[in-house]
């Protein structure tokens, strides 16, 4: 991700900002290489992450941090199509006591979209993952129940991926359908 | 003849058990929002509960994506449709933190009264739902009569109760008229009157105490595991409100009280939220007391419409008008994360940009979604009657969970 | 001016109930019956204290910034003063709007040969108003559409042409905000 900054022009005078955050300081000092980058893009302190490093990063920040990141708000996906890795995971985290926030990344490759599961770090990470899963197609492994969460199990593909068009139209199901495209007007 | 006496609880029959599966929903009568509760049942005690979302699942994320920037704000209505300003709010202030632009006070003041109208309206359908699906119809009836009165508010903004669409870009719609103050404080006034009924109503009689209290609870930390935020983690006693902790538009310059609870059980959550309307209503007091006159529009022809009178008269605004329109304003290449307190927690909306005019990925965060999912672990184990309270509580707001 | 944490009282609510609930009883009763008496006399004299609106009878009064449908101003000669630019094409979200332009001789030059609106798509958003630099598409007051098939929501031009005498309000509205910026 780096490379996004070095595009920012003015904005890349803010990737100082990164270096100038404790937080991402003493993340980048513990876990080494395996924080591939940190940026703090108008002050969203953000740590991009080996997928490996996941699950020990976010017991420290939820453990060890000061402050403590002991909720976690977000689970997500962002579908860079066209490059490489194209997927990467973002989680955001908030401390309750005085709503310091981060965001962590992980760069996912399109042949192999699996990142460790959150659960046990978060149970509140069940929905949150079913859903990314749902609509990216990306695998948490270790995950109790992974299932489609919005979409019923027949919905082929996944929606919010940039390679899915809009409008397509997905076969209807249940009684009483022909088991084709359907509906009437509305869509174009 | 040997007669056998069956005792109560004692299997002599050795008949075979097993649990009662129920399908509560997805359209029960006794919870307002399309989701369906499967559940286990050994008599009246939940065994396991597990709830099914979805059912108003609209692409929400795939739309904006395929839209400009300000095309988002219609759909944003629509997640939370009981108090969407909050969501337009939240959403304008995701784009204003990417462009790095700031607004005008006067907007900033009109924002914060927008808002808290809203969350009047939540809340008060909230409770109202909450009586009538506990019996309670008359209670309701005043609780939909005041958020009348709510939405009155909303209605003299932006021309529309619910479909708003009021904030834009680095400012608004359109400006308040002279009036506004007026009609603000005459139906604060409506909303205080019928609140006070509806307490009186309600909150003393005994059948609707013995629903609330004591059920639905979780320990406070749990609920931090779950993703909880908003008035069921503060009511565990947790003093989470973005507008306390990480003040945004002119909340540091109010004055208000953030209510916390005890227990953590129905009760303390229909009386935080009971409390939060009296303090947002004392905050649109003292917003309109703070307020001046003044722009609400930032001056910048790259990112707000500039306005009809210059469009009219000069050539270079209307061609800014034109390019706003059809290209939008473009974002510098970056991804923001904005949170604001919405009814029912944290509403954050987190925008990824490539530099277009369109945002590359426009996610909403919805607090009903991980409210909805901590449900299950608060009415495990309890009676069946419980679910009701507790899923008014939850107040899972279909649009919101589901986007 | 800072934000306090409070807790919430719930001993009051105890205090409310009394004794086996007799004065919660009584004070629910004095509520509704207030509200009975209050609302009866109110129709006795004809002032109405409920809020409840026999629509489609009679119609709650609307406040000047009232977004209902979309419609074209059609100037005193009974011509649409849009001049098919399409800004509010592009402005649509939903993409409900469909034009087709044509030239003219008046000195607008341009006119919008075919102008539809799908208002089965349509979900008065007002955005269409905001970008037409030539106020020629304006909320209207009207909300109530109905038709028997989804082709009935499609309306046309000479549906959707409304003289300006009856958009005095709305156009009054936007104006005052015109010169703000
Ligand atoms: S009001 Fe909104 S949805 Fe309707 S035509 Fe105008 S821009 Fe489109
Ligand atoms: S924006 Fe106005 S002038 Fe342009 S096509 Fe639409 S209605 Fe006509």
């Amino acid at each position: 991700m780096s490379d996004r900054v070095a595009e920012e022009g003015p904005e890349g005078a803010e990737a100082g900002g990164a270096e100038a955050n404790p937080l991402l300081r003493s993340l980048k000092e513990r876990f080494g290489e395996r924080i591939l980058a940190i940026e703090a893009f108008r002050g969203d302190a953000t740590a991009v992450l080996a997928p490996a490093a996941l699950l020990e990063v976010a017991t420290f920040l939820r453990d060890e941090a000061r402050p403590a990141f002991d909720m976690l708000l977000d689970v997500t996906a962002v579908d860079f199509l066209g490059r490489r890795p194209r997927f990467e995971i973002v989680y955001h985290l908030v401390s309750t006591g005085d709503a310091s926030r981060v965001r962590l990344k992980l760069p996912v490759e399109e042949e192999t979209p699996s990142v460790p599961s959150l659960v046990p770090v978060w149970p509140g990470a069940n929905w949150l993952e079913r859903e990314t899963f749902d609509m990216y197609g990306i695998r948490f492994d270790g995950h109790p129940d992974l299932r489609r969460i919005y979409l019923y199990d027949e919905f082929i593909g996944h929606p919010l991926r940039k390679d899915y068009p809009k409008q397509k139209r997905q076969p209807l199901i249940g009684p009483g359908s022909q088991g084709e495209a359907g509906g009437q007007g509305g869509g174009r | 003849m040997n007669r056998q006496v069956i005792e109560p609880g004692r299997d002599v029959l050795n008949l075979p058990v097993e649990s009662l599966e129920l399908k509560l929903g997805p359209s029960h009568p006794a919870t307002h929002g399309t989701v369906r509760i499967l559940l286990s049942l050994d008599g009246e005690r939940i065994r396991r509960a597990e709830v099914e979302v979805g059912f108003l699942h609209r692409g929400f994320e795939k739309e904006c994506e395929s839209g400009l920037y300000y095309q988002a704000f219609p759909y944003t209505d629509r997640l939370n449709y009981v108090s969407p300003m909050i969501n337009n709010v939240g959403y304008a202030l995701a784009c204003e933190k990417l462009f790095a632009v700031e607004v005008p006070d006067r907007c900033k003041y009109l924002r914060v009264i927008a808002s808290e109208a809203s969350r009047i309206a939540d809340h008060l359908t909230c409770l109202g739902a909450c009586a009538l699906e506990l019996g309670a119809f008359t209670a309701f009836l005043y609780a939909v009569e005041a958020r009348e009165s709510a939405w009155d508010i909303l209605d003299e903004m932006c021309g529309a109760r619910v479909t708003t669409n009021y904030v834009r870009i680095g400012g608004l719609a359109q400006d308040a008229g002279p009036e506004f103050p007026q009609l603000v404080r005459a139906k604060l006034a409506d909303v205080a009157r019928l609140l006070k009924d509806f307490d009186d109503l309600l909150l003393g009689n005994p059948i609707f105490r013995e629903r609330m209290e004591g059920t639905g609870a979780l320990p406070a930390a749990e609920l931090i595991g779950l993703g909880v935020t908003g008035p069921l983690l503060r009511a565990a006693g947790v003093p989470y409100d973005i507008r306390r902790v990480q003040p945004y538009l002119v909340y540091d310059r109010l004055d208000f009280d953030v209510p916390v609870g005890t227990v953590g059980d129905n009760m303390d959550r229909f009386l935080v939220r009971e409390e939060e309307m009296r303090q947002s209503a004392r905050m649109i007091g003292q917003c309109l007391e703070q307020m001046s006159v003044g722009p609400v529009d930032i001056d910048d022809p790259r990112i707000r419409l500039p306005g009809k009178g210059k469009v009219f008269q000069r050539m270079e605004e209307l061609i800014a008008q034109f390019k706003v329109v059809t290209e939008g304003p473009r974002a510098p290449v970056g991804e923001v994360y904005q949170a604001v307190e919405g009814g029912n927690g944290e509403v954050g909306f987190y925008l990824v940009s490539d530099g277009t005019g369109k945002p590359w990925k426009c996610r909403a965060r919805s607090p009903s979604f991980s409210n909805t999912q901590a449900m299950s672990r608060m009415v495990e184990g309890a009676l069946l009657a419980d679910v009701i309270p507790t899923f008014d509580m939850v107040n899972m707001i279909g649009g919101e969970c589901d986007r | 001016m800072a934000a306090r944490v409070v807790t919430v009282d719930r001993k009051a609510v105890e205090q409310l109930t009394g004794v086996l609930g007799i004065p919660a009883t009584l004070r629910g009763l004095r509520v509704t019956s207030t509200h009975f008496f209050r609302n009866l006399w109110g129709w006795i004299v004809g002032r109405p204290q409920v809020r409840t609106v026999m629509v489609p009878e009679e119609h709650d009064p609307k406040p000047a910034a009232f977004r209902g449908m979309p419609v074209l101003v059609a100037m005193d000669n009974g011509k649409e003063r849009c001049v098919a630019c399409g800004l509010c094409e592009w402005a649509c979200p939903v993409d409900c709007i469909h034009i087709v332009p044509a030239e003219t001789d008046d000195e607008v030059e341009r006119y919008p040969l075919v102008f539809d609106i799908d208002m089965g798509r349509c979900m008065y958003c007002g955005l269409c108003e905001e970008a037409c630099p030539e106020e020629a598409i304006v909320m209207s007051a009207k909300v109530e559409i109905s038709a028997f098939s989804r082709a009935g929501l499609l309306w046309h031009k000479d549906q959707l042409l409304t003289p300006v005498k009856t958009l005095e309000r709305r156009l009054e509205h936007i104006r005052n905000d015109y010169g703000r910026r």
